[in-house]
């Protein structure tokens, strides 16, 4: 059974079509690199497995379902709420005048006990023959309105990061203001229960969980080997360990598989070296590892398998060894940049 | 724990301020109302980084929801706690209402539509005067329980506690998340536009408190012009010149901004005329026409260079000066 | 008047201020998408140019009406276009690397101050050109373009002013996208909204395009504004508020950053504005024209021509 299977994806911006028809099959525990070169859409893929891309057309099915919002019973339920609410407004800002009028002004004399069943019969007398017209418009608005806004949403990264898909990013996106210890805090949010009151009155849950959360970000940093630095702004860290954050935020997610998107860019030998170290360890965890590397030494130790993207289409795919070998590969990537291979 | 005592020497400071000073006391407690519309504003702009102009509608329905419900020409006549309090829960609801179609906007169209709601506000208070009596605002309403200043002062520091509570926690910690980076926050499961939403809610309703409090204080709703933009603006004033982000540095904006506008242009403008070194048919003289003159260059000269505000919040300030110019 | 004419009647009045929005939104639109700001001092900005146009035709009594409006026509574009340039120049070019909200915030300073450059302006006790009035009350336009119908007896009214509006609005609509489309500065204002850092490798100045932005931008506020004056011969200080929230309602309705979108907008906008005050009320015309920017919002977040943002990750 596979964890993360992309079945013809394609992605066209305007006229550019980034990824074409790419289908990846990832089994669990499985260390996978995507490489290729420049421009050949594997941060594509990456934006379209973790939601932040609507794909143009083909399918992600993680864990056996779709990442994207399911049209649930329940948000069926919220869309006919929300029509409800809106009809009920619109017909409430129809007749305010005259409702009130019939029910307020009409019944209340000043200083004297307000007749509270009086004035509903007025009320209701007032809206008979004025409501099904403004009740239904707003029905329909809420309706569709809810529909469009939630059809738009449906594919977002939050569906696909509870879902237990994880990511770093190229251009390393830290919340840079923010402790190390934050941003470590900030990827295991998901997992916490404190809620608006909790917080708010500080109540026991919420002195409990802050607790119990650092020491649980502290074990993650310790993970990667960060521990020391937990009091840090985010900013401030050397750039190796910037990277290193980032896997840490990550997989405090708790997420099923990791999606690192060229987590060697800019690391001396030695520290590519404790990187490969640090993967191994995270699939040791049980962790998936999908990564995108331009470093062939790194790709070449430590993968499972290797998928060769080029022109947004695959041209190879197979264990380290075959794809090195594969005549098209070297012709598309590995021949134009022998420096690297 | 120092910093904690530091807070309590403040509040029992002003505790004993109208002991003091009495009329001090009295400058204070629209101050007061204005730092609760500010916080509001604060959680938005300062914390989620999302730009509301429009807290004078929502400070508008506090205003009139809480007359409609106290005043004796309506049946209604809650007394002072259950009006605020349905007061607070109208103006999370209104915050509701117009964030639930709107939050997913990018920010700019976002800070349009709440001006424009801010707009129609005032409008709609203006058309239904069979309801809140038109210009003339609905009046007169009963006075507060016990003292003002008092009332105020409790009210404030219940609001700074709650935000600070807020700030200090998983909540303030995903909203600063999502001003710094709202993609990453969400590829980190996080729900940006329900943490947006309840922002925003949360903002709406302390400004609806802001209006009832400012109505109880006038015993009167006021009239719909009362709530304009220009409200809105010295609510942003307030935030941007104390610094964004920080509630000690709202509190101190509240003082300066409103300070500057309630107290230095009207003695000055008290202190010419009963001197006759102006007339009041010369426009050019009077300082109080100055006054949008003044706030701009206050907007435009902390932008340039002190856009971190007064007392700024460390994230801004770190923002702002190791800014790297962005790279796409 | 029949139904149908009162119909009619209304199209054309919707039409005509429909377009003096467009010109303003306009502005709104290129600023918007060269530099992702929204100019709040825009609306303002063509205040200052009614009051501008105000006071020249104050000192111009003398000449021919038809030397008034051409002499308005051209002076008060270049006035409010250089003053556009000018607070890019001062205020907003510092900015663009600041925090995201700190160009917004500062154009909004430089509205408060142009407001208020209007209200003492208006207060000038402006005897000498014999139209002096308190600082706040409107002020009159003199009726430079006659109120006939050019229609002869009809009972619909197509006045010279309608005229006018459509005289001069059609023409630098044409102008302009003619500009953008072909030019080297529009070629330029192009590339730089698309990519700055890419415009910027290409060897384009990128200050210089934004300011050019402005101010041309600022110009077709001017226009408008002028426009605008002879149209409705009622000016006051305040009225940059609400022109400037239309246009930009008219922008974001069309889709920012569009050309022809923002003139869809100013139409949609003028002609609601217009059918709302004949058969709903006036009073709630305003509420009418944001419950329609909402529900286009909803539906269309990106406006009706606008494109969708997409961010780069």
């Amino acid at each position: 059974m596979s964890l993360l299977k992309i079945d013809r994806l394609t992605m066209r911006f305007g006229g550019l079509v980034a990824v074409d028809a790419v289908t990846l099959d990832i089994a669990p525990n499985e260390i996978v690199s995507l490489i290729g070169p420049n421009g050949a859409g594997k941060t594509t893929v990456f934006n379209a497995v973790t939601g932040v891309y609507e794909p143009t057309a083909g399918k992600i099915i993680f864990n056996g379902h779709e990442t994207r919002r399911e049209l649930t019973g329940k948000t069926a339920l919220a869309f006919s709420l929300v029509g409800f609410i809106t009809a009920v407004v619109a017909v409430i800002l129809a007749n305010l005048e005259t409702v009130w009028e019939a029910a307020v002004t009409g019944n209340y004399t000043y200083r004297q006990p307000f007749p509270w069943t009086k004035a509903l019969a007025s009320a209701q007398e007032t809206l008979t023959g004025h409501w099904l017209v403004p009740a239904l418009s707003g029905l329909f608005v809420g309706v569709t309105g809810a529909w469009a806004v939630w059809e738009r949403s449906r594919r977002a990264p939050e569906i696909a990061a509870r879902a237990g898909i994880a990511r770093t990013f190229q251009n390393i996106r830290l919340f840079n203001q923010m402790t190390v210890l934050d941003n470590v805090l900030l990827g295991m949010d998901t997992h916490l229960r404190t809620r608006f009151w909790d917080a708010a009155l500080r109540l026991p849950l919420f002195w409990r969980e802050r607790k119990h959360s650092t020491g649980k970000a502290l074990e993650t940093l310790r993970f990667v080997g960060l521990e020391h630095e937990a009091g840090q702004l985010a900013e401030n860290l050397a750039y190796g360990h910037q990277r290193r954050l980032e896997i840490a935020r990550a997989l405090a997610m708790n997420p099923k598989i990791i999606l690192l998107d060229e987590p060697a860019a800019g690391l001396n030998p030695a520290e590519s070296k404790a990187l490969m170290d640090l993967i191994q360890r995270i699939r040791q965890r049980g962790i998936t590892v999908l990564l995108i590397e331009h470093d062939m030494q790194v790709v070449m130790n430590i993968s499972d398998r290797v998928i060769v993207l080029d022109y947004g289409a695959k041209i190879a795919e197979g264990d380290p060894a075959t794809v090195r070998a594969n005549p098209a590969v070297i012709e598309a990537y590995l021949g134009k940049s022998d420096a690297r291979a | 724990m120092s910093k904690l005592k530091f807070h309590w020497a403040f509040l029992l400071i002003a505790a004993f301020i109208p002991a003091i000073s009495p009329h001090f006391a009295e400058l204070l407690r629209p101050i007061f109302v204005m730092a609760i519309l500010a916080l509001g504003l604060n959680i938005l702009t300062g914390f989620t980084g999302i730009l509301n102009l429009g807290v004078a509608a929502f400070m508008a329905v506090g205003a009139y929801s809480y007359a409609i419900l106290t005043c004796d020409i309506y049946p209604f006549q809650l007394n002072f706690g259950c009006a605020t309090g349905t007061t607070v829960l109208i103006g999370l609801l209104a915050g509701l209402a117009l964030g639930l179609p709107t939050i997913r906007l990018r920010g700019d169209y976002l800070a349009i539509v709440t001006l424009g709601f801010g707009e129609i506000v005032q409008d709609t208070l203006k058309n239904l005067d069979v309801i809140t009596k038109g210009t003339q605002g609905i009046n007169p309403l009963p006075p507060p329980p016990f003292s003002v200043y008092y009332l105020f002062l409790a009210f404030l520091t219940l609001v700074v506690l709650l935000n600070r509570n807020l700030q200090r926690s998983r909540i303030g910690r995903t909203w600063i998340a999502i001003r710094e980076d709202e993609l990453a926050a969400s590829c980190m499961g996080i729900n940006p536009m329900k943490m947006k939403l309840l922002a925003f809610s949360l903002g709406a309703a302390q400004c609806a408190l802001a209006g009832a409090l400012w109505a109880s204080y006038l015993g009167s709703s006021g009239e719909p012009g009362n709530y304009d933009f220009q409200v809105s603006i010295i609510a942003l004033c307030i935030v941007i010149v104390g610094g964004m982000g920080n509630i000690a540095g709202v509190l101190l904006g509240a003082l300066v901004v409103m300070g500057f506008n309630s107290i230095v242009l009207e003695t000055l403008t008290n202190f010419l005329k009963s001197h006759q070194i102006i007339s009041s048919s010369n426009v050019f003289t009077a300082p109080g026409n100055w006054k949008y003159l003044l706030f701009g260059l206050a907007l435009i000269l902390m932008m340039r260079f002190r856009p971190e505000g007064l007392l700024p919040s460390k994230q801004t300030k770190a923002e702002l000066h190791h800014h790297e110019p962005p790279k796409n | 008047m029949s139904g149908w004419e009162v119909f009619l009647q209304q199209l054309i009045i919707g039409l005509s201020n429909g377009m003096i929005i467009a010109l303003i939104a306009l502005g709104y639109t290129m600023v918007y998408g060269i530099v992702e700001l929204i100019n709040f001092a825009h609306g303002d900005l063509f205040m200052l140019g009614s009051f501008l146009a105000l006071t020249i035709v104050g000192l111009c009594t003398a000449l021919p009406v038809f030397v008034v409006v051409l002499l308005l026509l051209t002076l008060t574009p270049l006035f409010s276009g250089g003053l556009n340039w000018l607070v890019d120049r001062l205020a907003y070019r510092h900015l663009r690397h600041s925090i995201r909200l700190a160009p917004l915030v500062s154009a909004i300073g430089v509205s408060f101050v142009f407001l208020n450059v209007g209200l003492l302006w208006g207060g000038v006790p402006m005897d000498v050109f014999g139209l002096g009035k308190a600082a706040a009350a409107p002020k009159d336009f003199p009726v430079l373009v006659s109120n006939d119908n050019l229609l002869g007896d009809a009972t619909v009214q197509f006045t010279a002013k309608d005229a006018l509006v459509f005289v001069v609005t059609i023409p630098l609509m044409i102008g302009l996208t003619w500009f953008v489309k072909r030019t080297r500065t529009g070629k330029a204002m192009r590339a730089v909204a698309q990519d700055q850092t890419a415009a910027e490798l290409m060897g384009i100045n990128v200050d210089r395009v934004v300011g050019q932005t402005f101010l041309i931008g600022g110009g077709l506020a001017g226009v408008a504004s002028v426009v605008f004056a002879l149209y409705n011969n009622t000016i006051y200080f305040q009225m940059g508020y609400r022109a400037g929230m239309d246009a930009f309602t008219a922008a974001v309705l069309g889709g920012i950053g569009s050309l022809p979108g923002a003139v869809l907008g100013g139409l949609c906008i003028g002609l609601a504005r217009a059918f709302s005050d004949q058969y709903i009320a006036t009073g709630w015309t305003n509420v009418i024209v944001f419950t329609i920017l909402v529900l286009v919002l909803v539906f269309r977040p990106a406006g009706i021509l606008g494109s969708k943002h997409r961010e780069k990750v």
